[in-house]
């Protein structure tokens, strides 16, 4: 295992000498972070609320009861990063005496916050052990309106939810301000809709931030489906030969045949128009391309001397195959990850923008395009998540771009 | 060469049949039913009736198994019993019977019965049962299920039903085998000529009306020899064309020798004639009396016409009875043949993809030419711009490399690889065609209004000034990719000992680059031009939407929408055909432009 180790260590190394590239893994991770945090940049339910009598956390028990079953993971996550920081740090510690090496530590931190997610998500998915569901029905921002000065609450960065309604200011430009003209029945209508106002007069720029948890749910999951079946046949392919890989050759060469996009649409439309059908299916079509990669690596390293070597010591074909081959044949099916993280987000933004991806009011990114394409006067739901979806997909291209040069042998100095 | 182009287009057989297994079980997840979708548009409101319904489910073979069949193997004659049973029965009687089915469910007779009604798939079927208050109800289901079952079985069910009517002797059963019999082949006799007529059906035909004359001769008025002189001219008139034949029947019907009329074309079709003259005669036959033999009877039909029935159903079993009785090799056959995979196979390889569910059902080859005529020049200008643009800044950066120019062009490349073209497409929409900020092209379509009162110069222009943005919204991500590929590709052959035996001769840097370098460096360029093809037809579905040009993406995208499903499986299956043959081409390319491949050894490394 040594020997990996050392190779991961080359690439980090090769992958930090590329300054573009590695300046652009923080804004990356900061992406991920935008999705996980969305409710603090963005929310109508106030963190802390005065309603005259006692102080309440309406926010907090709000995490626990989303509209959305991704929000809900994402909310979990949320939950789990303060625990995550303590336990982060108090593990690191510890390693880091025990002398554990740098890309150790990190995996190990890295697992912890999957792990706690994970716990997390499953112990709050019983409804009996969330908070009890007290505020959902009150709306904090008409309430403290009301009370003239009475009650007081403190909001996030932005006061706005993103399917927050507010009929009487619908498709209302970037820097709209609802107490500029008329009269209101909110607190939070005496900020500024910085990015305008959608269909029903939900503040865009909340939107575009809860979108990123689709785009980037949608990215991670549909990558994660596709490179594991894809590794898995493309190693039986490579590795066995002969029959199964003629077979599996020709099941490649048949979904590749078939155009990506219009497979995808005609079976989202058959399906059902729900994220995790996406991802599904985005999944499904997307492994021939890693199959091929790793069927092509797997050819070339079964002939090399390790693996003979693997075969006299008596090793059996799982672990010469799991343990020895792939081990050695991921990187190229690793490079495509950011890419194939970067068009997945695009496949999804285009089912969205078509009318047949997430249903409203879901916020996706491609829903706003969607609205757009029906008025072209709405030039800010084109800008807006144009910008974002241009920012997201170039960071991982970027990202990529980095990864592949620092995997290339022929780059290495 | 040749050997390896052969092995490509044996290869090709299977991916072909994959292809349609894939296509067949997409289509397999389409909701609704097929049959009403074709009947009534995707609209799906429902205006046939079920005789409609059968008639158009069993046209689409959707009557059959899906993969395999095995009817042809199964005994049917438990089903018969059970269906002859039912079929004497009026709903009174049924409704008499169903106590006792539920009460005793395990007597001999109830527990096949109940074993025979379960297998009808009426919905709730124990439920309504049970509920005495629901009986009713369901005694009316019973006879119209029975029928759809019928129906469904078809043909391989009608040798079990001639052995029943053979051996029972119960006069209901007898009635209920041959209502049976009439649902599983609605036309057991063939009384006239599917035009164009030919000799070959003449002898069943003959046979039949032979049968019917046997028995009714006697019915009708010995001829007048006037009558006989009208009525052959008559006959010679219709048998000149067929378009006669309508005018000369209501001359006959309504002229004085009606009543001897059938005389003289029975002794016409049954003796000596020409063939347009049965053609003629069996016509007027089957008009005036248009179900000639009974084959099927009414629940309260009398000992009389149940022996007329079934001596007309032993004729029928004469004449027909050996398709019934397939040997083992064509029963084999069917097992695989007769099924919907196997007559959708036939169809897609004939490229017959039946007719669109929209409205209008339109041929669905007609839909695709008409938007493929829209897509292909667009593809192609595209194609056109990426190769004139991309390849030369490909080589200015390989021949300027490290240099600021080459940094620059990279990083627009690299910006251009990023943006998605809808998001492209949209911002031109907004900044370039909506008004709000300028009008420098048109939002809508490929032509104007009036453009078919152009010349062909204006024509032209207006056809380019409407198609610039959809083509540039087209070739900006190939048009990066593929400058970033030759690029790269540039950079590999300067590295060549050649290239540097071409400086040491002395030769300027242009020539270096452009004659030496560029033929090399092209090689694996000019392949990819098939590949982005097929790719690009079956990418522009959000570019033709956005411009709503009504080429090949906007078709697959309204047919989605709309629930077209015959379009979006042929489109689907024509794509994936396109690709294939690219494939094929980009492979065979590699040999033509460069001569150091050659494919007679044992083939390339993976």
């Amino acid at each position: 295992m040594s020997e990996g180790e050392a190779y991961l260590d080359i690439v980090w190394r090769q992958f930090k000498k590329n300054r573009l590239a590695y300046f652009c893994l923080w804004p990356t991770l900061g992406l991920l972070l935008t999705a996980i945090c969305a409710p603090l940049l963005a929310s109508n339910v106030p963190l802390v609320f005065f309603d005259g009598r006692e102080t309440i956390y309406p926010w907090f028990s709000s995490l626990f009861n989303p509209a959305e079953s991704i929000d809900f993971v994402f909310n979990m996550a949320l939950v789990s990063l303060a625990p995550w920081v303590a336990v982060a740090v108090t593990t690191n510690w510890w390693q880091r005496r025990r002398g554990v090496p740098g890309r150790r530590r990190a995996a190990a931190v890295f697992c912890e916050f999957l792990l706690l997610t994970v716990a997390a998500a499953g112990v709050f998915s019983f409804a009996a052990m969330r908070p009890l569901n007290r505020f959902s029905l009150r709306d904090f921002p008409t309430e403290e309106f009301e009370s003239h000065g009475e009650k007081h609450g403190v909001y996030a960065v932005l006061p706005f939810g993103p399917i927050e309604q507010d009929l009487d200011s619908r498709f209302e430009g970037p820097g709209y301000r609802a107490a500029d003209s008329r009269a209101v029945t909110k607190s939070n209508q005496h900020r500024t809709h910085w990015l305008g106002t959608y269909t029903a007069g939900e503040d865009v720029l909340a939107r575009i931030i809860y979108g990123t948890r689709i785009s980037m749910s949608v990215g991670i999951v549909a990558v994660g489906i596709y490179m594991a079946i894809g590794i898995v046949v493309g190693a039986v392919a490579g590795y066995f030969g002969g029959g199964p890989d003629m077979v599996i050759s020709r099941v490649i060469e048949i979904v590749l045949l078939f155009p990506a996009l219009f497979l995808i649409l005609t079976v989202v439309a058959l399906l059902g128009q729900n994220i995790f059908y996406i991802m599904a299916v985005i999944g499904i079509t997307g492994w021939p391309g890693i199959a091929r990669l790793i069927r092509g690596e797997v050819l070339k390293q079964r002939s090399l001397d390790y693996t003979l070597a693997a075969q006299a010591l008596g090793a059996s074909h799982r672990r010469i195959l799991f343990r020895h081959i792939l081990a050695n044949s991921l990187g190229p099916a690793l490079v495509s990850v950011p890419f194939g993280i970067a068009s997945a987000i695009i496949t999804e933004a285009s089912l969205s923008l078509l009318g047949l991806g997430v249903r409203e009011p879901a916020p996706s990114w491609g829903n706003l395009l969607h609205t757009a394409n029906e008025d072209y006067h709405r030039w800010w739901l084109v800008v807006f998540p144009s910008i974002a979806i241009f920012i997201t997909v170039t960071l991982f291209n970027l990202v990529g771009n980095g990864l592949r040069d620092a995997m290339d042998p022929r780059l290495r100095i | 060469m040749l050997s390896y182009i052969l092995r490509r287009l044996l290869i090709m057989i299977p991916t072909l049949f994959g292809v349609t297994v894939v296509s067949f079980c997409v289509m397999q997840l389409a909701p609704g039913d097929p049959v009403l979708s074709q009947l009534n548009g995707a609209s799906g409101q429902s205006t046939q009736t079920p005789d409609a319904y059968q008639l158009q489910k069993h046209d689409l073979h959707l009557d059959k198994p899906l993969v395999l069949n095995f009817r042809y193997f199964h005994d049917y004659s438990p089903e018969m019993a059970a269906a002859a049973h039912y079929l004497s029965l009026t709903s009174e009687e049924i409704l008499a019977e169903l106590p006792s089915l539920a009460e005793r469910p395990d007597d001999p007779t109830n527990a096949s019965r109940l074993r025979f009604l379960r297998g009808l798939q009426i919905s709730e079927f124990t439920a309504r049962l049970i509920d005495s208050e629901r009986r009713e109800n369901l005694s009316r289901i019973i006879p119209r299920a029975t029928s759809v079952l019928l129906q469904d079985i078809g043909e391989n069910g009608v040798r079990a039903g001639i052995e029943l009517l053979q051996t029972t002797n119960d006069q209901k059963l007898k009635l209920g085998a041959i209502n049976c019999l009439g649902r599983m082949v609605p036309e057991p006799f063939k009384y006239v000529y599917t035009l164009p007529a030919t000799d070959a059906e003449t002898p069943d035909i003959v046979a039949v009306w032979k049968l019917w004359w046997g028995k009714n001769q006697d019915k009708f008025p010995p001829l007048e020899k006037e009558a006989r002189e009208w009525l052959a001219e008559k006959l010679a008139d219709m048998a000149k064309s067929p378009a006669n034949v309508d005018r000369g029947l209501t001359e006959i019907t309504d002229g004085n020798d009606a009543d001897s009329a059938p005389r003289f074309f029975a002794e016409k079709l049954l003796r000596d004639s020409s063939l347009a003259e049965k053609v003629a005669a069996s016509a007027y036959l089957k008009n005036v009396f248009s179900k000639p033999l009974v084959t099927d009877l009414p629940l309260n039909a009398g000992p009389a016409d149940i022996a007329e029935a079934e001596s007309n159903w032993m004729e029928h079993e004469r004449l027909y009875g050996s398709v019934y009785r397939p040997g083992l090799l064509s029963k084999l056959g069917y097992v695989v043949g007769d099924t919907q995979y196997a007559f959708m196979l036939k169809r897609l390889v004939t490229f017959d993809f039946g007719r669109s569910t929209i409205k209008t059902h339109d041929p669905v080859s007609k839909l695709i030419w008409e938007g493929f005529v829209v897509s292909a020049p667009l593809v192609f200008l595209s194609e056109l711009l990426i190769y004139l643009v991309a390849v030369p800044l490909g080589i200015l950066c390989g021949a300027f490399r490290g240099t600021k120019i080459d940094r620059g062009i990279s990083l627009v490349l690299f910006l251009l690889y990023s943006i998605p073209p809808f998001v492209a497409a949209m911002l031109f929409l907004v900044y370039f065609c909506f008004g709000d900020y300028l009008t420098w092209f048109p939002m809508y379509g490929l032509h104007s209004q009036n453009a078919d009162n152009l010349s062909w110069l204006a024509y032209l222009g207006d056809y380019l000034w409407h198609a610039f943005l959809p083509v540039v919204c087209l070739s900006l991500f190939s048009l990066a990719a593929i400058a970033m590929y030759s690029r790269s590709s540039i950079l590999d052959v300067i590295g060549q000992d050649y290239i540097r035996t071409a400086r040491a001769k002395g030769l300027s840097e242009p020539v270096v680059i452009l004659k030496h370098g560029l033929r090399n460096a092209m090689i694996p360029i000019l392949t990819l031009f098939s590949s982005f093809l097929p790719a690009m037809l079956g990418g522009s579905i959000l570019i033709e939407v956005l411009f709503s040009i009504p080429g090949l993406g906007w078709l697959g995208f309204n047919s989605i929408e709309q629930k077209d499903f015959p379009t979006v499986m042929a489109l689907l299956y024509i794509e994936a055909i396109v690709t294939l043959i690219s494939f094929l081409i980009t492979d065979l390319l590699y040999v033509v432009v460069d001569p150091r491949i050659s494919f007679s050894g044992r083939g390339r490394s993976a």
